[in-house]
């Protein structure tokens, strides 16, 4: 289990709210989106995928055979589901340091919601209302959504400069070519491993085999043995 | 504000940088336990001579300022050995109980960093019991011949009580000889002492302000938190200090009883050895590309490089913000030269990056806006191509992102440099930070802001001067130098950074209150 992938954590937090309440929060989601400006802290925090909020009613749950028992739930529930970069830790205080006012309106009539100031009841409130992800899939391990961003930036940048004329004098070249590079100025930074933010064994011990060479090792075998059986299989056709 | 700390109870080290005060010299002792009641013994008989935070002064009834002052941390093992319920050991915090060692992983500890390389006693720590840091004794002298009447002092007390506390050696000092303790002092410079370190940069500039610090009000402009008025405020008491409210309305999780934790706090101690021969020829081989890049005097580019690397001159420590080039550098010193000490201070701290948005002047991977970015977090891109602007509103406070990441730094350099063409002098700083949650303060700058660059909108670029670079290609680090957005210049790119700084030791350790010194040593901790 991990909530980890790549550089890229998956947070669910379920927690439940007054059925005769939820429409004060469809209320509050409508108006920002409707009014995009109120979401200006969450966007500022570079370090967030996306977040999205779903109200789920209580009798909306999923019903997928008759054969399963019915359900009489007394709550309706409130899905938070984001992905970000960075730990559990940096991601809840960089919340409530920034837009703690703005997480309140939220969060406000879900059931024994603390407040996200202090800080100790709120981070009690998502552990214990967080789903753990068991299963996450991350196709760019190595990037956050910053380093996507700037290489989508750097791309249209040298396709835009390409297209120019060639023929420029060298002055007008290098002119250009320092307006290119001054305009990706926020957008060069390096695409390296993240830093270590988990101690959980298994993130330790694929550590371990990175270290020592045996991750990479084993890679390659895969890729061997991949090879092989896509040659075997051509050969049988 | 009106909160009145009890300064008579908070050890000296936690209010003040004792280098600032008229204190050249130290040394950092460490010590095992080898009987408990006997430790406790001892430690009943240094807690009458340790240094507290009290205000000195030279009339009838104040407090003298000492000789020399003693102050006294634990090791989370040393406190265990100590006796203290498991009740109150469990209310430490996670890191503290696991150690510096065990977090060199989060801590970015590795290749010449790594704990193979540290000096032996800390190579040894939490290794065996026999070989762990328990208790850490700190003497600051104002004279040479005084710290060795202090150390001598220590060690009658060692004596006294043999059987209960033994010194641990094992400190690399000059030419491979291995001290018994940690030796440090400040840079000379023609006979006079200076604020410098080995690379040549002013340190010690711009520690944080709480909430009761004495004289709190005179510096807290840059030294405080930024609020959406432009004024400045100090930073909440339990930032720094347990039993105290902090920034989040709460007291900081703390070990029971109250008296216990209250008044004390955590100091992270780490020894960085400082490669002066690469910091040399690294300077010197971009101050020669960036002259020609920017159009200056070799001179005047290479010391523009340095001040790039940090964000702060490297001679007075003037700030890039305020003194982006060599014009604007000379008028600086101007006005420095004519102000009094809180008019200094003033101008070194009092500044923020509300004008420096895209880093034309302090760059996004100089040390200052790393381990301080104030509250220029709250950025977005401006419209205007490589711009970065402020984002009015966006947080509910300026310093949001910065406020809960401040630190107090003591400590002082060791060694001398004795060859600038070699790497393997005895060289380099003891750095002592305190603040109130090791892992949301220190361990959260060093791992996100000194090795990693995301929050900056610099992808995996680290902090110049203390990131830990890469040694082979395989992951080489840069920096990018950026360029007013408006301008017609081009961003410097530092490629291929050596590891400049290297860590060779050290530990997380409890700096308790005097009553819960007083209290450990009488063996009454009991949180029942």
């Amino acid at each position: 289990m991990s909530n980890i992938a790549g550089k890229a954590y998956a947070m669910n937090v379920i927690t439940p709210i007054r059925w005769y309440t939820t429409w004060l929060n469809k209320f509050y989601f409508w108006f920002a989106l409707k009014f995009p400006k109120t979401l200006n802290g969450l966007i500022t925090l570079s370090l967030i995928h996306y977040a999205r909020w779903v109200i789920i009613g209580r009798n909306q749950f999923p019903h997928l055979d008759p054969a399963q028992p019915k359900e009489n739930l007394k709550y309706s529930y409130m899905m938070f589901f984001s992905n970000f970069n960075g730990s559990w830790d940096q991601y809840v205080d960089s919340f409530t340091f920034a837009i703690p006012g703005g997480l309140d309106l939220f969060w406000k009539w879900n059931i024994r919601y603390p407040k996200s100031v202090p800080l100790t009841p709120f981070h009690n409130y998502i552990r214990y209302n967080q789903i753990e992800t068991i299963h996450y899939y991350n196709a760019y391990p190595l990037a956050a959504s910053n380093d996507v961003k700037s290489a989508k930036a750097v791309k249209d940048a040298l396709i835009a400069f390409q297209k120019h004329e060639l023929d420029a004098s060298d002055e007008d070249f290098m002119k250009r070519y320092n307006a290119l590079v001054r305009g990706l100025q926020h957008d060069l930074g390096d695409m390296h491993p993240t830093p270590i933010i988990s101690m959980s064994a298994y993130q330790v011990q694929r550590r371990e085999r990175w270290h020592d060479g045996r991750l990479k090792q084993e890679i390659e075998a895969q890729e061997v043995e991949a090879q092989e059986r896509s040659q075997a299989n051509a050969k049988g056709e | 504000m009106t909160k009145q700390l009890d300064l008579t109870d908070i050890q000296g080290n936690v209010v003040r940088a004792y280098g600032r005060f008229g204190y050249p010299v130290a040394r950092y002792v460490f010590l095992n336990i080898r009987h408990s009641a006997t430790a406790r013994q001892f430690l009943l008989a240094i807690s009458k001579r340790v240094t507290s935070s009290v205000e000195w002064g030279d009339g009838p009834g104040q407090i003298k300022q000492p000789d020399w002052t003693v102050n006294v941390a634990f090791a989370y093992q040393g406190l265990k050995e100590l006796g203290l319920p498991r009740s109150s050991l469990n209310g430490f915090s996670p890191e503290f109980v696991q150690g510096m060692k065990h977090r060199r992983d989060m801590l970015g500890d590795d290749g010449p960093s790594a704990p193979d390389n540290w000096d032996p006693i800390w190579r040894g720590n939490r290794e065996t019991r026999e070989q762990d840091v328990h208790i850490f004794i700190s003497l600051n002298a104002r004279l040479p011949a005084l710290m060795e009447q202090a150390y001598q002092w220590l060690l009658e007390q060692v004596k006294a009580h043999e059987q209960g506390v033994v010194i641990l050696s094992g400190h690399r000092g000059d030419d491979g000889s291995l001290l018994d303790y940690q030796d440090v002092k400040v840079v000379m410079e023609n006979g006079k002492p200076t604020a410098k370190e080995h690379f040549g940069y002013t340190d010690g500039i711009g520690d944080p302000v709480f909430e009761g610090a004495p004289n709190y009000d005179l510096n807290v402009h840059g030294r405080g938190k930024q609020m959406e008025d432009g004024s400045w405020q100090p930073l909440a008491t339990g930032e720094f200090l347990l039993g105290h409210v902090d920034e989040a309305h709460e007291y900081p999780p703390a070990p029971q009883p109250v008296l216990l934790a209250r008044n004390g706090t955590y100091m992270v101690y780490r020894k960085l050895h400082e490669n002066v021969a690469t910091f040399d020829q690294y300077l010197e081989k971009h101050a020669q590309n960036y002259a020609r890049h920017r159009g200056l005097a070799l001179d005047n580019a290479r010391e523009l490089l340095a001040a790039k690397f940090v964000g702060r001159w490297r001679d007075n420590g003037a700030p890039l913000v305020k003194a982006p080039d060599p014009e604007s550098k000379a008028k600086f010193d101007m006005q420095f030269l004519g102000a009094d000490a809180a008019g200094k201070d003033k101008l070194l701290s009092d500044f923020t990056y509300d004008d420096d948005m895209s880093g034309a002047k302090c760059p996004f991977s100089a040390h200052i806006r790393r381990i301080n970015p104030r509250a220029s977090l709250q950025m977005v891109k401006g419209a205007c191509p490589g711009s970065m602007i402020y984002n009015e509103g966006a947080f509910d406070t300026p310093g949001a992102l910065a406020n809960r990441r401040r630190i107090l730094r003591r400590g002082l350099p060791y060694g001398d440099v004795k060859d600038r063409s070699r790497n393997d002098g005895n060289h380099g700083i003891i750095i002592m930070m305190i603040n109130a949650d090791i892992n949301r303060q220190f361990e959260f700058v060093q791992q996100q802001w000194i090795n990693y660059g995301n929050d900056f909108q610099s992808g995996s670029d680290k902090e110049i001067l203390l990131g830990n670079h890469d040694a082979d290609d395989k992951a080489p680090s840069k920096a990018v130098l950026q360029v007013d957005p408006q301008g017609d210049e081009a961003p410097y790119i530092l490629s291929k950074i050596p590891r400049l700084v290297e860590t060779r030791g050290g530990e997380y350790f409890f700096v308790p209150s005097l009553t819960a010194l007083r209290m450990i040593a009488q063996g009454v901790i009991d949180p029942t």
